[in-house]
Parts: C-alpha cells; sequence; structure tokens
C-alpha cells in the first residue's frame, strides 16, 4: 500500500482555494434560463379556503405558476411516502410550499408571489412534544426494545432514579444553501444538478411526480457546499420544483435558496423529550433502565422512524443493562419534517445516557467517571447490546483508561472542587463521556453501493461511484484505495462526478458510510482489473511499466473496465422481537472537556477539551482528523449556543446566523487535544472505520461539564439543565439555585 | 458632474454608471463578472463566505482591508481596487497562504474557504508572521460549519512569506487612474457623493429622507432582506477631514467617517476597557466598513458602542446649514430610533471625554456566543471612588428598553455608599426595577432582568483587588 494510510490533500483543495471550485449556483446560466421559487404557507397549519393564481400567470415575466394539481402524483417520502411536494387542502407547517412560479427575473417573481391570492383559514397548530402527547399526535406506532424483566429488576433495585432529558433541534447550516438547476434534454428527459446527498432518490422521486420512468433522468451531484444530513431527503423539494419548470417549459430551470428560507422551510435535527426511570446498586451498577423516547418529527415522516430506530440502539451507549426497556415515539407536529443531521438521533440516544450516568453518580455521591467505568461494556462479559449485538472488537475499557490518564483527569476534577470552593465570580465544571456508535445504515437493504472504474489507453483512470462529496473527503479516500488496489500514482485517478448514470439505485452519503460502502465496491472494481493486468504482466515478464502494461492490455483485447459491487455482509434487524445485529461495527471514543461559566452572566467557556477516538487505521490520517474536530465543534454547537427559537404561532426567529449561532473560531477549546488509538479493525475496507458522525457526540462531554459545574451550587439536588445549555439556560439555573440557598 | 464610478476589480478599471451601480457587490463579482469564487450565503455581514479585499488610497499607495462584499454597495466603491479570491492567484500558481491550507486540510466542502483565504489575505496585509491570537482576530467573521476552524489556523500560523497585494498588483497606475477623477463630485439617478461638506448638507437639506450611506454594515442588511429602497443615498467618502481621530485636551475627536477599526485602534491603549469590547464588536470586515456615527445613527438600543459614550458624556457635533449644534449623546436619543437630527445635518463629529486618573470604567456585553454577535445586553459602569466609598457612579444599560438607558436611581443610591458587595447586591435590585426589558430572539425578559441585576455585583467582584 503506496498512497491509504497517508495525508493526501483533499481532491477538490485547490479548487475551493482558489475559488475555481463549482456549485450549483455557480453554473453560468444559459439565456433562456428560469429563476424558480415558491410561495409558502405563512401558518403552521392552516385550510386553505381559497387558491387563485390567474393573476400571477398573467404578470409579465412569468413563465408558469403551478399547483398540486399540475403533478402526476402528489406524494413523496424516503420511508412512507406520505408527504406532499404542494399543499392541497391544508398547510401543516409553516414554510410548507403551496404554489410554484417560474420567472425570468427577480422582479417578475416579486410581482407574482404578490399576485398570488391565498385565502387560509388559520387552524391550531401542535408545536410541541407535550402538545402532541396530549392531542395523541404520532407517526406510526411505538416501538420497543425489551431485554431480560426491566419492571422485576426495577422493584428489586436499591436504588432508583426518575428523570427527564430534554434536548432542542439543531439547523445544519450548511453553507451553501439547497439548489438545483435542471435543463431539459431530448426523448422528455431531464439532467438535474443538485447539490444533494442522495441523487438516486431525486431520480426515483422526480419521475414519480412528474409520471416520467426514472431513466429518463439525470441526476448529478458534484460536490456539496456542506450537508451534514440536510442533503439527505430534503434536497429533493427544490429539485423537484425545478424540474416540473423545466419539463413544463422546456426551459432551463434554476432554484437557489437564500438562507433564510433555507431555515425556515427545511426540517432540523429532532428535537427530543425523554423520560427514565433506572435501577442501580451501590456501585453505580445500572440493574434495570425503562427509557421513553419521544422525538419531534415534524408535519410528515420524512426520515423519522430510521432516526427513532438509531436513537433506540444508542440509548445504551457505552454501558452494559442486563434488564431494559427502550420505548421510542414519534411525534407529529406542525413543523418541518425534522430530518437527518450528523448523528441520525444517536446523539438525542446517547446524551440521555450519559446524562443518567451523571445522575446516578450525583445520588451516590461519586466521581461519574467511576459509575461510567462500573457500567462500561465488556471485552468478554457484559458485551451484548439490548438488541443482543455482540460489542466486538470492544476498545471502550482502553478508551477510558487512556484518556484518563492523558488528560490528568482526576487532578484536574480536584482542582476544579478547589477552584469552586475558592471563585466567587466563576464556576467550572468537568466531565467525561463516552460514545459507541454503530455502522451501517439500520435499514438492511441501503448497505450496498457499486463502483464503475475506466482505465484509459494512457494509464488514467475514472472512477465513479454513488458515494456524494459534501466535504468529508469521501472521493479523496476512494482516490487512495483504487490507487492502491490498481498500483497507478495516485494523479492519475479522477473521481468522477457523482450521477445516477454512471451508478444506478444508490444510497445516500449518510451513516458516516460513504468511504466504507463506495470504497469497497471500487476496490472490487479495481481487484477485478488488477487480477486481469496481472495476468498480462505474467505474461510480459513483470517487466512492463503501468502505462505499458495498460497498452500491452488492450491489444490483447482484456477489458479495461469493471464495475463493482458491495453489500455488508452479515446485517440482520427485526423490528418485531426488536432484535438482530443492525451494524457492522462501532466506532467509539471517549472524551472530556472541562468549562468555565460566569456566575453572573451564565457566559460559558470550553477551556480544554481531550477526544481520544478508535477510528482503526484511518484511510486519510488528515482527512479523519478534520472529521473529529470539525464533528466535535458541531457537537459544541448544538448543546451550546444553537438554538432554536420560535414565536408562539411556530414561526422560527433564529433562521440567520445573525441570531442563529454556530461555533465561531473563538469558541474552539483553548487546550484541544485531539487523537485516536492504533487498532485494527478487520471488517471494513483498509481495517479503517466510519468516523464522519461519530466524534459529534463527544462533545457531549460539554453539556455533561456544565451540568457538573451547576451540580456544585445545586444544594445536592441533582443539577438540571436543558439542551442546548445556553448561557441564558445556565444562568437560569443558577438564579434558581442561589435563590433556593438563600432561603435555606 | 461624473455620472459613472471607477471600481478596479483584479486591476481592471471598470466604469460602472445606472441601476448597476445600486448593486451588492458579491452579486456584481458572481452574475455580472462571472466571478463566482466569491460566496452568497448569509447576505447579511454575518459569515463572512463574501469577503473580498477593498484597496482604498492612502497617501501614495492603496492599503487592502477585508470586507463583506453582500452588504457593500458598487456605490460606496467610487476610486477603490477590489481584489478577489480569483485574484489572488496569478499564473496558476497559489500563493503560500493558499499552499498552506491546501497542506493542511484547511477546506473541507470548500464553501467558506474563498471568504477565509481573503480574511487571511487581509490579515498578511497587516502582519507577516501572525500569532494564533492574531488569527483568531482576523477570522472571527469567516464561519466554516466542516472544519472547525483548526486546520484554518494551522494553515495561517505555517504561512511564510504570503506576498502583498501591492507586489500582485502595483499601486501606481490604479491610483492615477483613480487621481484623473476623484476630485469630481459623482451622481447616478438618486446616489451623490459631494467632495465637499457644504454641497453634503445642501443635498441632504434638498432631500430630507436622505440616507447617509458610509459603511452599509447596517443599510446593506434593510436592502437584502427587506428590499428597503431609500429616496436618495449620500456618501460623504469624499469629504476630506471627516476621517480623522484625535486628542483635544482630555477628549477624544472622532471624525464623522471615521470606521470602528480606526477607532478600536486609536482606544486600544487609551481605554483598555473600551477596546476589550471593540474586539467583541464585530468581525474584521464589519469595523473596516462600520463607522463609529454610524453606529450612533443607527440608534440600536443595543448598540455596543452606546453605553460606553453615555458614561463618558459624550457629546455630537451636527453641521447643517445653520452651522454647527452640541448635542450631548443622552439627548440624542428621543424614543426608538427616533433622533434629534434635522434633516439637513449631518454627524461631523464625536467628542469623547477620556476615563480620568482613579476613574474605574467596566464594560460589559452578553450575547448568545461571545463572539459576532448581536448583544442581549450591554452595560458600561464609570466609577468614582473615595477610599472605602463611591463618589459617583454613572451606569448605563443597553436592550432593556427603546433606547440606551441612564440608570438615575440606581445611579443616585450608589453614591455615597461604602463599596462593598452588599451594596452592589442591593443596587443591583434597584437596578431592575429601573428597566422594562422586552423577550425577543435574543433572550427573555426574565434574563435581561436577571443581568441587569447581576452585572453590578458582577462589577464590584472585579473591581475589588484580589478578584479574577
Amino acid at each position: 500500500m503506496k498512497y491509504v494510510g497517508t495525508d493526501v490533500p483533499h481532491d477538490s483543495a485547490r479548487g475551493h482555494v482558489t475559488g475555481e471550485s463549482i456549485y450549483v449556483d455557480d453554473m453560468p446560466p444559459l439565456p433562456n434560463e428560469l429563476l424558480v421559487d415558491f410561495v409558502w404557507s405563512p401558518y403552521a397549519h392552516a385550510r386553505i379556503r381559497a387558491l387563485d393564481v390567474a393573476p400571477a400567470r398573467a404578470l409579465h415575466g412569468i413563465a408558469g405558476v403551478y399547483t398540486y394539481r399540475d403533478l402526476a402524483h402528489n406524494v413523496l417520502g424516503p420511508i412512507v411516502q406520505d408527504e406532499p411536494l404542494l399543499a392541497e387542502d391544508v398547510c401543516t407547517f409553516r414554510g410548507q410550499p403551496i404554489v410554484v412560479i417560474a420567472a425570468e427575473s427577480q422582479a417578475a417573481m416579486n410581482a407574482a408571489k404578490r399576485a398570488v391570492k391565498l385565502d387560509l383559514e388559520e387552524l391550531k397548530p401542535i408545536l410541541t412534544i407535550d402538545d402532541a402527547i396530549a392531542a395523541e399526535s404520532f407517526i406510526g406506532e411505538t416501538r420497543y426494545i425489551r431485554r431480560g424483566d426491566p419492571a422485576g429488576a426495577m422493584e428489586n433495585a436499591e436504588h432508583v432514579l426518575e428523570g427527564v432529558f430534554i434536548n432542542g433541534g439543531q439547523d445544519h447550516f450548511y453553507l451553501e444553501s439547497q439548489a438545483a438547476l435542471v435543463y431539459p434534454g431530448e426523448f422528455d428527459g431531464l439532467t438535474v444538478h443538485s447539490s444533494t446527498q442522495h441523487p438516486t432518490e431525486l431520480q426515483h422521486v422526480i419521475a414519480h411526480l412528474l409520471g416520467i420512468d426514472m431513466s429518463q433522468i439525470v441526476v448529478q451531484s458534484k460536490r456539496m457546499g456542506g450537508a451534514f444530513g440536510g442533503k439527505e431527503s430534503q434536497a429533493t423539494h427544490p429539485a423537484a420544483m425545478a424540474s416540473l419548470v423545466a419539463r413544463t417549459t422546456r426551459r432551463p430551470a434554476r432554484i437557489v435558496f437564500d438562507k433564510d428560507t433555507d431555515m425556515h422551510v427545511t426540517g432540523k435535527r429532532h428535537p427530543f423529550q425523554n423520560r427514565y426511570r433506572v435501577g442501580f446498586t451501590r456501585t453505580g451498577e445500572i440493574t434495570s433502565l425503562l427509557v421513553d423516547l419521544y422525538s419531534d418529527g415534524g408535519a410528515y415522516a420524512d426520515l423519522s422512524p430510521a432516526v427513532m430506530a438509531r436513537a433506540m440502539t444508542h440509548a445504551d451507549n457505552a454501558y452494559y443493562i442486563p434488564h431494559i426497556e427502550i420505548r421510542g415515539t414519534i411525534c407529529r407536529t406542525n413543523t418541518p419534517p425534522n430530518t437527518a443531521f450528523r448523528g441520525f438521533g444517536g446523539p438525542q440516544g446517547v446524551a440521555t445516557m450519559e446524562n443518567i450516568q451523571e445522575e446516578i453518580a450525583v445520588f451516590l455521591k461519586k466521581d461519574p467517571l467511576d459509575v461510567r467505568r462500573v457500567n462500561c461494556y465488556g471485552v468478554d462479559t457484559r458485551n451484548t447490546t439490548p438488541y443482543e449485538e455482540i460489542v466486538a472488537n470492544n476498545t471502550l475499557p482502553r478508551l477510558f483508561t487512556e484518556l484518563e490518564e492523558r488528560c490528568d483527569y482526576r487532578t484536574r476534577r480536584d482542582a476544579v472542587r478547589a477552584f469552586n470552593e475558592s471563585s466567587a465570580t466563576h464556576l467550572k465544571g468537568i466531565a467525561l463521556t463516552a460514545v459507541k456508535f454503530g455502522i451501517s445504515f439500520n435499514t438492511k437493504f441501503l448497505n450496498q453501493a457499486n463502483a464503475l472504474v475506466n482505465v484509459y489507453l494512457d494509464g488514467s483512470v475514472q472512477v465513479s461511484t454513488g458515494a456524494t462529496e459534501m466535504g468529508q473527503g469521501v472521493n479523496t479516500k476512494i482516490r487512495q484505495l483504487v490507487a492502491d488496489t490498481l498500483g497507478v500514482a495516485i494523479e492519475r485517478v479522477v473521481v468522477m462526478t457523482t450521477s445516477t448514470e454512471k451508478n444506478n439505485n444508490t444510497s445516500a452519503t449518510a451513516a458516516s458510510s460513504g468511504a466504507d460502502l463506495n470504497g469497497s465496491a471500487a476496490v472490487d472494481a479495481c481487484s477485478r482489473i488488477r487480477s486481469r493486468l496481472d495476468d498480462v504482466q505474467e505474461r510480459h515478464g513483470g517487466k512492463l511499466s503501468w502505462e505499458e502494461l495498460i497498452k500491452a492490455a488492450y491489444h490483447e483485447r482484456v477489458p479495461l473496465g469493471e464495475r463493482g459491487f458491495y453489500a455488508t455482509p452479515r446485517l440482520d434487524w427485526d423490528w418485531t422481537s426488536g432484535r438482530g445485529t443492525p451494524f457492522l461495527y462501532f466506532t467509539m471514543g471517549t472524551s472530556c472537556s472541562e468549562v468555565l461559566i460566569d456566575r453572573f452572566t451564565g457566559e460559558m467557556k470550553v477551556l480544554r477539551a481531550d477526544v481520544l477516538m478508535d477510528i482503526g487505521r484511518p484511510i486519510n490520517p488528515g482527512v479523519d482528523r478534520g472529521q473529529l474536530v470539525g464533528a466535535f465543534i458541531q457537537g459544541m454547537g448544538w448543546v451550546t449556543t444553537e438554538e432554536l427559537r420560535y414565536t408562539e404561532g411556530g414561526e422560527l426567529l433564529s433562521h440567520s446566523p445573525t441570531t442563529y449561532k454556530i461555533p465561531n473560531i473563538n469558541d474552539v477549546p483553548e487546550i484541544f487535544n485531539v487523537d485516536w488509538i492504533d487498532h485494527d479493525n478487520p471488517v471494513n475496507v483498509a481495517g479503517s472505520k466510519a468516523v464522519g458522525e461519530p466524534p459529534l457526540l463527544m462533545a457531549i462531554s460539554v453539556w455533561c461539564a456544565v451540568k457538573n459545574a451547576l451540580q456544585f451550587v445545586a444544594n445536592g439536588d441533582i443539577a438540571q439543565l436543558r439542551l442546548p445549555a445556553t448561557n441564558e439556560e445556565i444562568l437560569s439555573r443558577l438564579t434558581v439555585y442561589a435563590k433556593k440557598a438563600a432561603i435555606a | 458632474m461624473r455620472p459613472f464610478l471607477l471600481v478596479h476589480v483584479n486591476g481592471v478599471a471598470h466604469r460602472i454608471g445606472g441601476a448597476h451601480a445600486f448593486q451588492t457587490l458579491s452579486r456584481y463579482l458572481r452574475y455580472e463578472q462571472r466571478a463566482t469564487g466569491t460566496k452568497i450565503v448569509c447576505e447579511e455581514g454575518d459569515c463572512g463566505a463574501c469577503t473580498v479585499l477593498i484597496g482604498r488610497a492612502e497617501g501614495d499607495t492603496l492599503r487592502y482591508r477585508p470586507v463583506n462584499s453582500c452588504i457593500q454597495f458598487l456605490f460606496q466603491l467610487d476610486g477603490a481596487h477590489i481584489v478577489t479570491v480569483e485574484g489572488l492567484t496569478s499564473g496558476g500558481a497559489l500563493t503560500p497562504l493558499q499552499d498552506a491550507m491546501v497542506r493542511c486540510h484547511g477546506a473541507q466542502c470548500g464553501y467558506c474557504t474563498p471568504g477565509f483565504v481573503m480574511a487571511m489575505a487581509g490579515m498578511f496585509e497587516c502582519t507577516n508572521k501572525p500569532a494564533k491570537d492574531d488569527v483568531k482576530a482576523a477570522l472571527t467573521g469567516n464561519l466554516c460549519r466542516c472544519t472547525g476552524y483548526e486546520s484554518i489556523t494551522k494553515a495561517a500560523l505555517e504561512v511564510e512569506q504570503q506576498p502583498r497585494i501591492e507586489q500582485l498588483y502595483p499601486s501606481e497606475p490604479i491610483l492615477r487612474a483613480i487621481d484623473a477623477v476623484k476630485r469630481e463630485p459623482v451622481r447616478i439617478d438618486n446616489f451623490y457623493k459631494p467632495v465637499d461638506l457644504e454641497s453634503a448638507i445642501a443635498f441632504k437639506r434638498d432631500h430630507p429622507n436622505t440616507v447617509i450611506v458610509q459603511g452599509a454594515t447596517d443599510f446593506g442588511v434593510w436592502r437584502t432582506k427587506r428590499g428597503f429602497t431609500p429616496e436618495a443615498v449620500l456618501s460623504l467618502e469624499g469629504i476630506d477631514g471627516l476621517a480623522d481621530v484625535r486628542i483635544d485636551g482630555e477628549a477624544l475627536l472622532v471624525g464623522g467617517r471615521v470606521t470602528l477599526a480606526q477607532f478600536e485602534s486609536s482606544v486600544r491603549e487609551l481605554v483598555p476597557s473600551l477596546a476589550e469590547i471593540m474586539d467583541r464588536f464585530g468581525s474584521p470586515q464589519i469595523k473596516n466598513a462600520g463607522t463609529l456615527a454610524g453606529n450612533i445613527a443607527n440608534a440600536s438600543p443595543i448598540a455596543d458602542s452606546l453605553p460606553f459614550l453615555y458614561v463618558m458624556h459624550a457629546t455630537l457635533e451636527l453641521t447643517g446649514s445653520d452651522g454647527i449644534r452640541v448635542v450631548p449623546i443622552r439627548d440624542f436619543y428621543l424614543g426608538y430610533k427616533k433622533l434629534d437630527l434635522r434633516a439637513d445635518e449631518i454627524i461631523t463629529r464625536i467628542r469623547i471625554p477620556l476615563p480620568k486618573d482613579g476613574d474605574t470604567l467596566r464594560l460589559y456585553k452578553v450575547s448568545k456566543r461571545s463572539h459576532l454577535d448581536i448583544s442581549t445586553f450591554t452595560a458600561a459602569m464609570l466609577m468614582r471612588r473615595n477610599d472605602g466609598k463611591i463618589d459617583s457612579m454613572r451606569i448605563a444599560y443597553g436592550g432593556v428598553g427603546p433606547v440606551v438607558l441612564r440608570l438615575g436611581k440606581t445611579e443616585e443610591f450608589l453614591a455615597g455608599r461604602a463599596y462593598s458587595r452588599e451594596t452592589f447586591a442591593e443596587a443591583g435590585e434597584i437596578a431592575r426595577g429601573e428597566i422594562a426589558p422586552i423577550s425577543d430572539v435574543r433572550g427573555a425578559k426574565e434574563f435581561r432582568l436577571q443581568l441587569a441585576e447581576n452585572v453590578l455585583c458582577r462589577f464590584y467582584e472585579e473591581t475589588q483587588a484580589g478578584a479574577r
């Protein structure tokens, strides 16, 4: 191996730093291109009494105005087909598209939007999980994972604690908002350029909505300016709108959301409200857990069932629990359908469990790390998950031990205590948490990929897979794998634009699986080419250079192209029993964070963070380090400053970077140590592990550290804290505890 | 009168007139020049993806500073040289900072990258070898959602010998082209850029709803987000004598078009506690464009400069047809965004008395995110102490009402009291009663009330000796 394991720069890095990289909105317009936009519901819940688009249609500069009646079918959804592209009689969330407009200019578009006559009757919306539970407004049935006798074990438990963990949503805040550009072609076909993680989903949905064959559509995704799950199912809607326009007008059609629109109309990370009852021994060992997960799914199913499945299969996190019942219920509310976001339910399940570990420790007056160690999955025993998958190749105990030493946890915990006793102005907190993240799509059939490898006469190579590039470096990793497997210089390998023309029926680039699945498929294709080339080489006495070898192979009529395929082995899952092996392996890690809080303002700063992970043998250490650091900071945003605020009527108030605060360069911890252990992962390509999502969950240590700080002033109670821990949230808790202390 | 703007882009001169002059720079670059490396993300100056360098004549050279091109309008850029990410690379060779970004994995999805590259290029105009804090300060205005900033910081610290823009684009020919036209006032439709104050005042008198657009850091957002179209736009850019900061006795005199960046550098030594707040005031891009007078005239109750100006008893010099009027800052605000400013008047100077020896000045800004965030609550406190007693105390709060407030009752209570924890705790409760904040996206009413109370205790704790 020559390139795998080395720091090859991102294949687009040069284009990125020179501004030459092309995104959808950078593609030059044709003279007859149309601008596409839509009229959306201003209410979270409303009945459409009357809709008249004729005045808009009559305006100069308007090429088309469309309602659901102009679609062959008006229903979509990645799991359950329950969502209309355009509202028919009822609007079920604020931002729901009702009318699509195609205009020659922005001025004409603005006039047409005003000219659409929309008569709405506002209805009472359901906007919170509590409201949905009260109204029994759910998406699908409650699901269960059960093991042992949780009720019986709870009765026999030495100690029992109850609580609620509440987390807010998170906007993806990809820098490039949703965008698509559609060209009509011959044979009633469409070429769709989209900023999407899932070209096949676009192809499938557009074909269905327009009543044409998938074969009439080519979807291309060159790259995305960030995605994070937000372009897995929800890039579909804008692309479908532009496709409708391109198909009916036979003109190129472009739609580009501005940031505010994007934030108003798209779904977010799911808010959760999780109630738990935990039984444990005097050492902190959990003997029984009942946990009831409620997610806010928004108005339609979207990916919520799969997100809930991942939340449920991650509620154990790094800890063995013999008797357990996990219930998962998705609430239907009048908000945009919540969707995939890096971690995909995992963070909400894991944070719930890490919160429980903290609370048990407070109750028992023990160090939370000791409680975690008592409960941590074992290597040979106590190593089966609630759904009975064995936690194979378990490095969690090692990660705990090594990080505890490396970050000097015990000494710093004492220092934190001493600091809090002496400082009148500030409080500190520290926490060391863990993550065990299952790798593979929970839905078995999604775990497949294909790749196309073409070797050209001059020895250069093109590779196409279903993987989409959103910055995570999947193309770079595939390039390295291809170069090594073929035995060719990496400069001669190009990873092509992702296109449904090259790779069919692909899965979304999601679930951290992009490099695992598509890299494996590419290696499969390359191995077969290589083995044919080895035969040629042997016939030539092993003396040919790569270029000579390719020429010889061509002249000897040896095929120089190959299509590879990969299906993840062993997987299986059954919802009726809540049992199975949904994951090929687990990516693991531990993280320790220390925070400083201003007692008067609630302002919080992360002083130090240490992250130690088992990510196998990285294909590209530089790329993987970027994933670890970037995901941690993104997770830190979720648990601290990223707060979605709404009006009582369900209008999002924080819809741009002025009001929605993702971490800034000044928020990066002053001391920030990120590392991984040397550990092979024999079940995956090149011994690597998936790395996209798991490090996001490492930032839960920041939230736990805030909770730990509050514990010092909570007068013996278990400190309560919502997520995100904004300075407002922190100050409100500090104030409550200060008042209680004053009364006492 | 000149009917066009002269704007250089990456060394090439463009004469821009008519409706084109009213576009934002980012849209002009992307959709007219097809220079699509400059990205549009937020169109409100809060993410930095559209960062470009703007070079303006200073003496016999062009001085380049990063700004947000999404809220700069072409009419502001007469006589400027714009350098975009496309203009940084000459002949296909990467400059050292671009090379470092590639090497250090400083780009992931790439959408914020051109903005970071240009903000860094701006930093290297002022320093050869930045320290980590310089990098943080220079990149405060750029958001990245992928990298977590570590690789970008590392790249910036690894750069050796980044060439100055002057080396890529010699100033001399550009300056010569600018000099040829700069003494001529510009008039394009309802936009006017005079070269003397009298003409500016006359124009404002004749067009009472004129908006003076200097940095456009707020005006730009009204326009991109709310479609605001003013009746007339006036630029003071061509007027000499308004761009300097001077010390006059015990006061600082700040000209009407002094940028926040200029103001920050002049107070860094003089008023360290103000410099701290200015550091978090906004990004370099915003501070390079926005002016102190603009911050005052914009009249936001959460303007970060105002509580300071209130406690220092700053005065405004307003120049109109009838001459100069001097108005104390406190009297300048008649209500929410209502000013004591006549139709023909222009803020030509701000006079700020400086703290005296023995004065204790503390400024506070609470926002959801520490940097690059609009304040939830701001405060300024100026105390004079005599042994264990408080002689006098001036307190101004922002974000607690329609205008910035002086807390008269709290000040009165504190005057003459013992300087003690108990005094300030009691003062906090009085302060709470003096304000009536609202709940909004930046924080609930209760949060602001609690901050109003606590910040007085905070003041005590950090001003008493030995506290951290």
